[in-house]
């Protein structure tokens, strides 16, 4: 029974988005007449979640159910099995519970403030998928659960941000953003393959309590995967630059994903990984360093910055960087009521943006103290938020998309001939200019010299023809210029064969090539 | 780009002079939106405003490229829902002299088709080209050559029987020439014989000798017109962006944004830039030393730049455009260009490059110069960047220009594939070959084989008038004329071109302005029908009999239904109109204010300061007062900036309140009324109100007071003229009621970073109260009294002037010292709050028939909770719907409009011309009036017809910048104008101005000044003249005169009260009459003399007889089938 009341608070939210979103599709749902139905819909679903959340609050507390529940398996394979389970402790719990609170107030919010936009039912749909998301983030049984969450979370973060997808910026900033939780996803998959193979299971209890029994080294390699995604979810040290981005959809999507809940995931990993990291100090210590680094970027960033929303954004950035710190020094509790406190707080600060100006009327925000306002280069440092951006599309973007564009044309012109991938029709399109040129006669080209049929007249044909382009082109026009040029082209391609792998790249690539070679 | 003023700069030799000219001229063209929290509606093209309507919509589409009208889709829908008739439409057809609409233009057997018929066609169904990919979605999707074309209703001609579609089909590309089309160009990827010889002599255009040769010249002289419109249409970021497909605005413009913003920031920023109060040039030159983005975007030749950049603006500006190699004569239009490219943000700094005096100049003085030379300094880079990794080439025009001249098969075929217009197998060779550019393969031939492709291509589906083109425009007009196929044949290549160019020759802008005219003249003439009819019927031609009470609200047109319903309430009392600051233009300073603020209309600087003082005996209250509001003003703080400036305290500060904050925040979600009360009733017992009176009056010293040196208080003699100015204008000079009340306006809302816009337009976006309150405090002193009586205005000594506030976002009524009010008067003033209380559930009633989210059919007390609900309500982005449907203003005493029903759409001022035989009063009335109302209407207008380009676009992805604007997101330029939410049931059409005067008078007004001959002349609100006699209407035509109105014949219903009217109705309503009651006061005493046939006489005429009429008339309604609510 617990855990059927524990599977509803994340199920009721996705079947809300799955009615709204196939209304949507079949035309169910469609335009400001069907506005009250979905709104009835998400909010109806956020509020059962909501007070289910609570009801689970009351039982755990008193002790009526167990941290651990179980409702079935999902998939068994041989001695693979990933259950369908639940876990309520307290990170969980407090994830879940301002996660659906947030989920019902932003759902009302949002009844109004997005009455007649064209995205109405998307926007909905989107909102009870990241709310029941958010819910199986925080609430799943094991690290399988817990990642479907976290991936579908991203998912509906980078459809919010690209809300408005036909403006330029909103749509390259979801990519960007999109792009760059996927790193964070990549450790947080090794994590759960580390944790199978060392810690025989991907079951929360089992990596928790199996964590004793890791061998440093191992124990800070799965800590290191699991931080690496909790870092990019929670646009820590390297990936802080992705969360600036991501203002550009609508107010209470800005405010539910990364004012209140979204980007408090990344704690919530760690502290429920509390005993795991306790058996690594360097992961601590790495995790602390973050944090710390990370506050202070957040705080000076945001004291320079002129606009609402990029200033609780970087203000967030800055207590998230603090709650990292709490947890590398091992005050988890700490964290724990932090990030409740932190994700409600910023909520409502969000939600109220647009009205900053009036109720601050006529107070402007506290100065920096002199001496540090007269820090020219840290100022600029801040106002370019530390060039952490640049610095990596220069350091790893740009390196990588020459090196992927260079590949292509490897493909194109030596792999896909050597392969025999039919070309483009375009070959075989006349233009005006050549049928003109036909007809005038002025068209140098091979000609077929006949046809026959069968292996052997297909060979004396080609040999033919070959024929004929060796006399036309090397006989014919002779030394004039026929030999000159493609010696100098052959010469003009070395060259640049040899300044291509002189690049950074390249010898980077050889590099990797010869020691893979070696090992 | 056209220099849109005719104080066009003379050349002069200095070119730093002339730069600043330049600078300073792009004032015309920049959006002039003040910061937010001064928000005033202005004239959106204000620039080009010495124009005349038309041709500066025009000269603004050409400068911006926004097309200022409506798109026809929606004019057309209004056609459909019969908001516009066929015979208003061709009427202003007709009204186009140079059209000569009866020409004929072809013969259809032995009747002429007429150009009128056929530009009526083509306004009422469109016919425009279609794309090749169009054409083919048409026939072969939507069945075109199957179905009768919709909205066909023309019978075939007489004589003549309709012929099958494909038949008709085939005659009209017939008439073209295209025997042998096909409707798909992939069809073309092998040319048969007989293709490539009918393809190669219609691409040659005579001269050319070959295909080729053909196609170079045509890519040469493309090379030659965009590299002259380098300046004009485009900047050179623009240009390579077509042909690159690199948009470098994309990247430079965040960088430009935050310098920019942490420039002009008003207080967000805890940390401002160094040396900013030298500008932001001098900033910019004093970081960019220190900025990494150069190296790490590793610009060619930044490190040189940066380190030379000269010390003035201005010389940094001719130094990029050196770089740049923009011709001298084109500089100016490049800096226009340039601005125009980022239109928010330059106005925001030409703004405040106009307004020296602004407050936040002192610590960030803003330069226009300063900004446009960041900008080209910093494209420079970018740009050159982007030129020298493409073609290794410097990012000049001189040098670009000429090595496309050398290179035109590679930009014709770089400008076709980056404009998306090839089909999947030109575009997928056009990729390969831009990915070996980078490789520098791609060699002069194989553009030159691309090229052709794509100029093959073109000819096969553009062909002139082609098939999509010429061929469907004639299909479609031939079905909707009526015309057989054998009348297609007939027609011949020469009539079927001529049809063709008949189609083509309305500009979109004539077109716009002909369905504009059409949809104004049919909402003009309902209200003038309805005037004409209420002629005679309305109250308080004069006072006769005493008012009961006298009410004078500002003259928005939101104040329209409050005073509807007042005056059907109760008929004796009288509500007046008029410019919501009373003629008390002053510098208030609150209770609490720490400075003054001016509250009077935007162009007037106030010469006087009023304050608001603690009442004797109140100073212990004041004490508490201020005590407790400096905490909760710390605490204020503590929680919107200390929370978000800090780190540790912070985080503190978080852990301690939000348990306090997550209960309140589902309060204020969702219960955000009782949240409201029960703030406000703990905000009142925390700090306790302090009863205040106004320090008004000042001695006088006989120097008069100015803005430089502004008085604090009025002298005697100065209360006295403004009182009796107003008076004046107001034509309240006799009949006082023993209550006279002012009431201001504003608008309280919770969540709404434009609430300026909903505030009081005449006190320059702030709340009229203390002007109403400072009229009546004047006018109550016995001092003032005996002035204004040896200026021949009594009051009689048993009158009260109070003042109040009307908050028309939860219609609650505010009273101001009631105090002072004499025990005499208070019986009457409890009578007449109870009215206005009444009134005020009225007026929340009407409001929620617009209000999509409101009840249908509310009560009264259910309607005025959903209304007090909405102002509270921190999710709602439409709180109230602004000025939204004004359309017209009535300048003339009460009996013109009150008896009718107006639907909040007008603005009311009151003023009788039987006190103004000369003119005089109205002459400043309309000075006044005219600008404020047409900014009002001009701004409406225009953010409603495009609100992306010319208003702010949605509200929710609203980001607010520096306390001074908005942007979209984080990044994105200054979002100006009307959030959509305020102008989508908004009905763009200009203000029609109707004054109760005689032509004459008028005409002699606008002779004189030139104000009124801008606005009125150039048609950018339409005047008419209302007789004050005999009550006939005429309207003035730029370079005509006036003109007599006769509408049709129009005989309008009568309802027992307005909801009758407006009750179960979302969408606009006509006009229509308001039974009077039978107590009269007026009518027989004070009627203006009556025409013949006795408009007053109700006896003859049954629909007036005042029976009650069931609450939803089966009448018909303009404008059903057609909701436009919110």
């Amino acid at each position: 029974m617990p855990e059927i009341l524990v599977a509803l608070i994340p199920a009721l939210p996705f079947l809300a988005a799955l009615l709204i979103g196939g209304g949507a599709v079949t035309g169910w749902l469609d335009g400001e007449r069907c506005e009250k139905t979905t709104g009835r819909i998400a909010l109806g679903a956020a509020a059962i979640s909501f007070f289910l959340a609570l009801a689970l609050l009351y039982l755990r507390s008193t002790n009526q159910i167990p941290e651990q529940m179980e409702l079935g398996t999902w998939l068994t394979s041989g001695a693979y099995r990933i259950a369908l389970n639940f876990r309520a402790d307290a990170p969980g719990l407090a994830l879940s519970l301002v996660g659906s609170y947030f989920s019902l107030l932003v759902a009302r919010f949002s009844v109004n403030y997005m009455h007649r936009e064209p995205g109405y039912h998307r926007f909905f749909a989107l909102l009870s998928l990241f709310g029941g998301a958010m819910n199986l983030l925080a609430l799943g049984g094991n690290a399988t659960l817990t990642f479907m969450g976290w991936e579908i979370a991203g998912l509906c973060s980078y459809l919010l941000i690209a809300y408005a997808y036909d403006r330029d910026t909103a749509s390259r900033n979801a990519t960007r953003v999109f792009v760059t939780n996927r790193l964070g996803d990549a450790g947080f998959v090794l994590g759960i393959v580390l944790s199978f193979v060392w810690l025989g299971g991907i079951d929360w209890p089992v990596i928790l309590d199996h964590a004793a029994h890791l061998t440093p080294v191992q124990a800070t390699v799965v800590a290191g995967c699991f931080l690496l995604a909790a870092a990019a979810k929670s646009a820590q040290g390297p990936f802080a630059p992705w969360i600036a981005r991501a203002l550009e959809g609508p107010t209470p999507s800005s405010a539910f994903s990364y004012g209140a809940v979204m980007v408090h995931a990344g704690v919530f990993l760690l502290l429920r990984l509390e005993p795991l990291f306790e058996q690594s100090p360097p992961a601590m210590a790495l995790l602390a360093a973050l944090g710390l680094f990370t506050a202070l970027y957040g705080f000076l960033c945001g004291l320079v910055q002129t606009d609402v929303k990029s200033a609780l954004m970087f203000s967030t950035l800055g207590q998230v960087g603090l709650m990292f710190l709490a947890c590398g020094l091992g005050w988890w509790t700490l964290a724990t009521w932090h990030m409740a406190a932190h994700a409600v707080l910023r909520g409502y600060q969000f939600l109220s943006a647009p009205s900053l100006m009036h109720q601050t009327l006529g107070r402007r925000t506290r100065p920096v103290a002199p001496a540090l306002a007269g820090q020219r280069a840290l100022y600029a440092a801040a106002l370019q938020r530390f060039w952490l951006e640049p610095f990596l599309d220069w350091l790893l973007v740009r390196p990588v998309q020459n090196l992927s564009r260079d590949l292509e044309a490897f493909d194109e012109r030596a792999v896909n001939r050597l392969v025999g991938l039919p070309s483009p029709a375009v070959r075989a399109l006349s233009s005006l200019a050549q049928w003109e040129e036909q007809r005038l006669g002025a068209l140098q080209r091979a000609q077929h010299v006949g046809s026959a049929p069968g292996l052997f007249g297909r060979s004396t044909q080609t040999a033919a023809a070959l024929l004929h382009v060796f006399e036309e082109r090397w006989i014919l026009h002779g030394v004039s210029h026929g030999w000159i040029g493609p010696g100098r082209r052959l010469g003009h391609l070395l060259n640049r064969l040899e300044q291509r792998l002189a690049q950074p790249r390249y010898a980077f690539t050889l590099v990797i090539i010869l020691l893979l070679a070696a090992t | 780009m056209t220099p849109p003023h005719p104080h066009h700069p003379e050349p002069a030799a200095d070119p730093r002079a002339r730069l600043r000219r330049a600078i300073e001229h792009l004032d015309h063209v920049l959006p002039g939106q003040a910061p937010i929290l001064n928000f005033v509606h202005h004239n959106t093209l204000h620039g080009f405003q010495h124009l005349p309507f038309e041709t500066a919509l025009e000269e603004a589409e050409k400068v911006t490229g926004i097309h200022a009208f409506w798109p026809e889709e929606t004019f057309r829908r209004h056609f459909a829902a019969g908001r516009i008739a066929a015979d208003e439409l061709e009427a202003a057809l007709d009204a186009r002299a140079e059209l000569d609409p009866d020409e004929s233009l072809a013969m259809a057997g032995d009747t002429p088709i007429t150009r009128r018929e056929v530009l009526r066609i083509s306004l009422l169904h469109g016919l425009e080209a279609l794309t090749p990919a169009q054409l083919i979605w048409r026939i072969e999707e939507e069945g075109a050559l199957r179905h009768v074309h919709p909205g066909v209703t023309q019978e075939p001609r007489t004589g003549r029987t309709s012929s099958p579609l494909p038949e008709l089909w085939a005659a009209c590309l017939d008439l073209f020439g295209l025997g042998e089309f096909r409707l798909h160009p992939e069809e073309l990827l092998d040319l048969s014989q007989t293709q490539a010889e009918t393809l190669s002599l219609r691409s040659r255009d005579g001269a050319a000798t070959g295909v080729n040769q053909a196609m170079r010249e045509h890519a040469l002289a493309r090379v030659e017109k965009d590299a002259a419109d380098i300046g004009q249409g485009l900047s050179l970021g623009e240009w390579l962006r077509r042909l690159t497909g690199r948009d470098t605005l994309a990247t430079v413009r965040p960088l430009l944004i935050r310098l920019g913003a942490a420039h002009l920031d008003e207080g967000l920023a805890a940390w401002n830039p160094p040396e900013r109060d030298r500008g932001l040039w001098a900033s910019f030159r004093a970081l960019a030393a220190r900025d990494a983005n150069w190296l790490l975007a590793e610009l060619p030749g930044a490190h040189e730049t940066l380190a030379a950049l000269p010390e003035d603006p201005l010389d940094a500006i001719l130094a990029a455009l050196e770089r740049l190699g923009i011709p001298d004569l084109r500089r100016e239009g490049y800096l226009a260009r340039i601005a125009l490219e980022i239109p928010g943000w330059s106005g925001q700094f030409n703004w405040r490059h106009h307004q020296p005096r602004y407050a936040a100049n002192r610590e960030a003085p803003a330069d226009l110069a300063d900004w446009l030379a960041l900008r080209l300094t910093v494209d420079g880079l970018w740009l050159s960047e982007l030129c020298r990794k493409t073609w290794a080439l410097d990012a000049r025009l001189d040098t670009l220009a000429a090595y496309f001249r050398a290179n035109p098969c590679e930009y014709l075929a770089r400008a076709a594939y980056h404009a998306g217009e090839l089909p999947e197998y030109l575009a997928t060779f056009a990729r390969r070959l831009l990915a070996d550019t980078h490789l520098q393969r791609a060699s002069l031939e194989s553009w030159r084989g691309l090229a052709d492709l794509i100029w093959t291509w073109q000819h096969s589906t553009e062909t002139g008038r082609g098939a999509h083109d010429g061929a469907w425009r004639i299909f479609v007009l031939a079905q909707h004329l009526g015309l057989s196929a054998a009348d297609v044949q007939a027609l011949g290549s020469t009539q079927g071109g001529r049809l063709l160019e008949v189609l083509d020759e309305l500009s979109p802008t004539q077109r716009g302005m002909i369905w504009l005219s059409a949809y104004e003249n049919h909402y003009r003439d309902a209200v003038f029908a309805a005037l004409r009819e209420n002629r005679g019927r309305g109250r308080w031609a004069t006072r006769a009999a005493r008012p009961e009470a006298q009410v004078i609200f500002c003259m928005d047109d939101r104040e329209e239904a409050i005073r509807r319903h007042l005056e059907e309430h109760n008929p004796r009392i009288e509500t007046l109109g008029a410019a919501g600051f009373f003629g008390v233009a002053m510098n208030w300073r609150g209770l609490d204010d720490a400075e003054v603020t001016p509250l009077c209309p935007v162009v007037v600087a106030p010469a006087h300061e009023v304050r608001e003082i603690p009442r004797p005996g109140a100073e212990q209250t004041r004490l508490i007062h201020d005590r407790r509001r400096s905490l909760s003003g710390a605490l204020n703080r503590l929680f919107h900036q200390e929370i978000r400036r800090n780190l540790f305290t912070s985080h503190l500060l978080i852990d301690a309140l939000a348990p306090l904050v997550a209960p309140l925040l589902g309060l204020r979600t969702f219960l955000p009324l009782a949240l409201e009360r029960f703030a406000r009733r703990i905000g009142e017992r925390f700090t306790p109100a302090v009863p205040t009176q106004l320090a008004l009056t000042a001695a006088d010293d006989g120097k008069p007071a100015t803005p430089e040196a502004p008085r604090l208080g009025l002298t005697d003699h100065e209360q006295a003229d403004r009182v009796a100015g107003f008076l004046r204008n107001t034509g309240l000079t006799d009949g006082f009621a023993p209550l006279v009340v002012l009431a201001g306006h504003g608008s309280i809302s919770r969540n709404n970073p434009h609430l300026a816009a909903y505030d009081c337009g005449a006190c320059s976006g702030r709340h009229g109260g203390p002007n109403a309150r400072a009229f009546a405090a004047m006018a109550n002193r016995p001092e003032i009294r005996e002035l204004l009586a040896q200026r021949g205005i009594s009051i009689p000594p048993d009158t009260w002037f109070l003042g109040s506030e009307h908050n028309t976002c939860d219609e609650e009524i505010l009273w101001y010292d009631l105090a002072d009010l004499p025990a005499s008067h208070r019986p009457a003033h409890a009578k007449l709050v109870v009215e206005l209380d009444h009134a005020r559930r009225w007026s929340a009633h009407e409001r929620c028939r617009r209000l999509a989210s409101a009840p249908r059919r509310p009560g009264l007390k259910q309607a005025l909770r959903h209304i007090v609900g909405r102002a509270a309500d921190f999710s709602q982005a439409r709180p109230e719907l602004g000025h939204a449907t004004n359309a017209f203003a009535v300048v003339g005493r009460r009996s013109v409009t009150q008896g009718a029903f107006f639907d909040r759409r007008v603005f009311l001022i009151s003023y009788d011309p039987t006190q103004d035989p000369d003119g005089k009063i109205v002459e400043g009335i309309l000075l006044n009036v005219g600008p404020v109302g047409a900014g009002i209407n001009l701004e409406y207008y225009f953010s409603t017809v495009n609100n992306e380009r010319f208003g702010c676009g949605s509200k929710t992805p609203h980001n607010v910048t520096g306390l001074f604007g908005v942007m979209e997101g984080a990044s994105s330029d200054l979002r100006t104008g009307l959030p959509r939410q305020m102008a989508e049931i908004h009905e763009a059409m200009r203000l029609q101005l109707v004054v109760e005067q005689t032509d004459e008078v008028l005409g002699a007004i606008y002779r004189r000044q030139p104000a009124i001959q801008e606005l009125v002349g150039n048609a950018w609100l339409h005047l008419s003249a209302i007789h004050p006699e005999t009550g006939e209407l005429s309207v003035f035509a730029p370079g005509t005169g006036f003109v007599p109105w006769h509408g049709k014949p129009h005989t309008l219903r009568e309802v027992e009260k307005s909801p009758d009217w407006y009750a179960g109705h979302s969408e606009p309503l006509p006009p229509v009459l308001i039974r009077q009651p039978d107590l009269l006061l007026t009518r027989d005493t004070s009627s203006p003399p009556l025409e013949k046939g006795g408009r007053g006489d109700f006896s003859g005429d049954p629909t007036r007889q005042g029976l009650k009429i069931p609450p939803n008339p089966p009448l018909r309604k303009g404008g059903t089938g057609d909701v436009l609510y919110a």
